[in-house]
């Protein structure tokens, strides 16, 4: 009989290193020179640097060089595809398996939680100039990081009662604690900047009419995809968004059935069936359209739902859902044209893309015909003081990805003010 | 065990079935840990140290060091020589000795005065010992007049040896200190009175680690802590010069040495053996993994000896001896230049930093293909070799004839582990 990992909704889905495991592993790094992981990093992390400081016992020297890179150094050690990046560079590879670099960011990240640590400091004379980030997803909370250490003013809109966007809302807490989130969060604010939540820019509050010198959208995608089949209204039929959402704030209180199909072959089509699982059903299976091989998600993840007991279904797309009112059985057809299946279902949910919301009534820059935001890679969009990154620009990518965007955008916008002469305010 | 070989030795004229010995140490000082330390497999058991003094110890009293997270490199003790009443210890011996015949009883002993010495050494008589180890040498004893202190004082150490060697016929080893610039003199002063062998080394006085949160030394005893024995496999070296320099002298040559320091594996023990002891002590060691380990030492040193086409102990013992000769004496007349296979190397880089920041910028870095090439620098030390993360990659490669020097054949090492 093969033994399916039983776990809690909120369990952590691996164990982080102690002390002493992680000196281990640092042992095992070569230290590299000039190391290659350092440079697989999109938000120019530099493990090289940081395990050398584990390695020579100043576990606080390697937290410091996480939290001065990446405002969520913490998330970023927990979600990262590091296989693709920075372990996939690692020297080691060559010899056995690569240095367990996201578990060892973790581990750094949580001395500064130890030693309670208050690592980042924005200066006490301010700059001139008021920014405006929408959103409190990653590619926001890094822009204004960047900002307020800086010396720049920067005040966070949130649509929802909590900062993180995604990771707070669309990620499986197992793989994400809220708390590494809160914590991560809770450095921005440190740097004096201001949150303000409940508050949704283009329906609760109109920017164009408030004073910010430059403003920063990092709003997401959080429309969530439905496909154009028949019975896609019926009860029982979730978009990731919501089902993902729905899960983190009601818990075990979120009642969606028994037989569970997940629709979608990425990361969160893992986490949504995960999700499912842990919080009770039975019957969790994912279906994806096309093959493994051809699957954005990570491999990892597969691994870990299938640990979990959740098998994956591949080649075979949504044909049409049946159901009086409530959803009763999910029709598919296969790729290849003969095959098909009938699946009695509780719950279908579509992790199969975000789409944008209309991200035009926040600010009136031009939208690609997606309906993302139109910026260049140093953020710019079509109106001077407006600038963009994250998943409203690239149409949903990695939280790593969001934190270059939105750091890369606080460049442009330092830029910008310093360029434009803001006249200089007493504070 | 598939593997059959002949282990057995004789020792200062007692049969032993294995060269593999306990220590005078915690790891021996009952019957049942003898008992079950005899069945586990080990050839004889040095009980740990009976004196007259029965030592009052002290909580905690171990520490040890590690290195990139690998626990035990190296261990210190401070406890003493037994807590127990010595005549229980004596009684231990003799229902060990009945019980098991054919395991060897070696009874360590230490006394304080002459006459101390002689009625410890009439007790090992009447217990049926085997052999009588004298304890010139632990460096943590309560009293002056003991231990370590002794053992670098060679008249007291003559004197004492003769205590006991006037008293009974049973073969008596010295055990040394290596807290002394020359072991060769009390171990002489030590034969001088009767010694039959010499065992070396006790341990090695040492603060191991200091911790801030008392500003003391470790173990941390009420605020406070002391100097004492260091003992593991970081000792392992500073043993196996001991035992060489004592194998050389003049006049020990012939004195059969037990060496001890740092001993955990096959390997270790054949180290030893390979320079001319003739039985290897272990403590440390077993502290940390039991007596099992000597399990992998009898079947290791039986594949060794296969390998090798050695029928016993005797064909291999001393064998290195005569190789360890001062640096004078070293021909100095070439340079074996490194050898780096391309295919193997993985691009870390090691070398290349190593070469330039500790050696001799002989290694130029190719940035883009991440290989290392090597310059006309080059002196043959071979630091790249030593810190080289893949087996096989960096190898002894062409040998360099200095200027002027005369080409001969010479013997290199080829295969690194």
């Amino acid at each position: 009989m093969s033994k399916v990992t039983k776990a809690k909704y909120t369990s952590e889905a691996s164990f982080g290193f102690m002390h002493r495991t992680a000196m281990e592993e640092a042992a095992r790094c070569l230290l590299c020179y000039d190391a290659p992981c350092s440079k697989g990093c999109p938000a120019g992390t530099d493990p090289a640097k940081f395990i050398r400081s584990i390695r020579f016992r100043n576990p606080k020297g390697a937290a410091e060089t996480i939290r001065e890179n990446n405002i969520l150094g913490g998330t970023c050690a927990r979600v990262c595809p590091t296989g693709d990046l920075c372990e996939e560079a690692c020297s080691r590879c060559g010899i056995d398996r690569p240095i367990e670099i996201g578990k060892l960011q973790r581990y750094a990240v949580e001395q500064e939680k130890t030693f309670k640590m208050k690592i980042l400091k924005a200066p006490a004379k301010k700059k001139a100039g008021k920014v405006a980030c929408v959103g409190a997803g990653p590619a926001s909370l890094a822009c204004a990081a960047e900002l307020a250490k800086t010396g720049y003013r920067v005040t966070v809109f949130e649509k929802e009662k909590k900062a993180g966007g995604m990771l707070t809302y669309g990620i499986a807490p197992g793989r994400l604690p809220q708390a590494v989130v809160d914590h991560d969060a809770a450095q921005v604010k440190s740097l004096g900047v201001k949150f303000e939540f409940g508050k949704k820019v283009g329906d609760d509050i109109d920017l164009t009419e408030m004073d910010f010198d430059a403003v920063f959208i990092g709003a997401g995608l959080w429309g969530g995809n439905l496909p154009d089949i028949p019975g896609n209204s019926l009860a029982g039929v979730y978009t990731a968004v919501d089902f993902l959402k729905n899960a983190r704030t009601m818990k075990e209180a979120f009642k969606f059935g028994n037989k569970v199909v997940v629709v979608g072959g990425g990361d969160v089509a893992v986490d949504c069936a995960v999700t499912a699982k842990l919080l009770g059903a039975d019957d969790v299976r994912i279906v994806y359209r096309r093959t493994l091989e051809e699957a954005p998600g990570n491999m990892s993840e597969f691994q870990y739902a299938l640990s979990l007991g959740i098998g994956t279904t591949t080649n075979m797309a949504p044909a049409e859902l049946l159901g009086e009112s409530k959803l009763e059985y999910a029709v598919f057809n296969g790729r290849d044209g003969k095959s098909g299946m009938k699946i009695s279902a509780d719950a279908i949910v579509f992790a199969t893309g975000q789409k944008a919301e209309d991200l035009s009534k926040i600010m009136p820059m031009a939208l690609n015909e997606k309906g993302w935001i139109k910026a260049d890679a140093a953020g710019k969009t079509s109106i001077e003081k407006v600038f963009a990154g994250g998943d409203a620009v690239n149409g949903g990518g990695t939280v790593v990805e969001a934190v270059r965007a939105g750091k890369d955008a606080a460049a442009s916008i330092i830029a910008y003010l310093e360029k434009r002469g803001v006249k200089q305010d007493v504070n | 065990m598939s593997i059959n070989k002949d282990l057995s030795i004789r020792y200062l004229g007692i049969d032993c079935e294995n060269p593999f010995f306990l220590s005078s140490s915690p790891v021996g000082g009952n019957y049942e840990m003898v008992a079950k330390a005899y069945e586990a497999g080990w050839g004889g058991v040095f009980y740990k140290t009976v004196g007259v003094f029965v030592a009052d110890e002290c909580s905690p009293r171990f520490d040890q060091t590690s290195k990139e997270g690998l626990p035990w490199l190296g261990f210190k003790n401070m406890e003493q020589i037994s807590d127990k009443p010595t005549e229980q210890n004596f009684e231990n011996m003799m229902k060990l000795k009945r019980d098991y015949p054919d395991k060897v009883m070696a009874a360590t002993i230490m006394g304080s005065s002459d006459e101390e010495w002689r009625a410890l050494a009439k007790m090992c008589e009447q217990a049926g010992a085997d052999l009588i180890e004298g304890n010139f040498s632990c460096p943590q004893m309560t009293s002056h007049a003991m231990g370590a202190d002794v053992g670098t004082n060679p008249e007291l150490v003559t004197a004492y040896s003769r205590a006991v060697t006037e008293t009974t016929k049973i073969p008596f080893v010295a055990k040394m200190t290596p807290n002394i610039t020359n072991m060769e003199i009390p171990a002489v002063a030590a034969i001088k009175g009767g010694a039959a062998g010499v065992s070396a080394i006790n341990t090695v006085k040492s603060i191991t680690n200091i911790d801030f949160e008392n500003m003391a030394g470790m173990p941390v005893v009420d605020g406070k802590s002391s100097i004492s024995g260091y003992s593991g496999a970081a000792v392992k070296p500073i043993a196996l010069r001991f035992a060489a320099q004592l194998l050389q002298h003049e006049e020990l040559k012939d004195v059969e040495i037990s060496g001890i320091g740092g001993i955990e594996t096959w390997r270790d023990a054949a180290e030893f053996l390979v320079l001319g002891c003739r039985n290897v002590q272990v403590t440390t060691a077993v502290m940390q993994y039991g007596y099992r380990i000597v399990e992998d030492m009898k079947s290791g040193m039986m594949h060794f000896m296969d390998e090798r086409g050695y029928s016993k102990l005797e064909d291999f013992i001393g064998l290195a001896l005569p190789n360890m000769i001062p640096a004078e004496g070293l021909n100095r007349d070439f340079q074996i230049l490194p050898d780096f296979n391309v295919k193997k190397c993985i691009g870390c880089g090691r070398c290349y930093v190593s070469c330039y920041d500790g050696a001799h910028q002989a290694i130029d870095w190719d940035e883009k293909k991440r290989k290392p090439k090597l310059n006309d620098n080059c002196v043959g030390c071979h630091l790249c070799l030593n810190v080289c993360p893949v087996q096989g990659c960096i190898t002894p490669g062409e040998v360099k004839w200095k200027e002027g020097r005369q080409k001969t054949g010479i013997k290199i090492k080829r295969n690194y582990d």
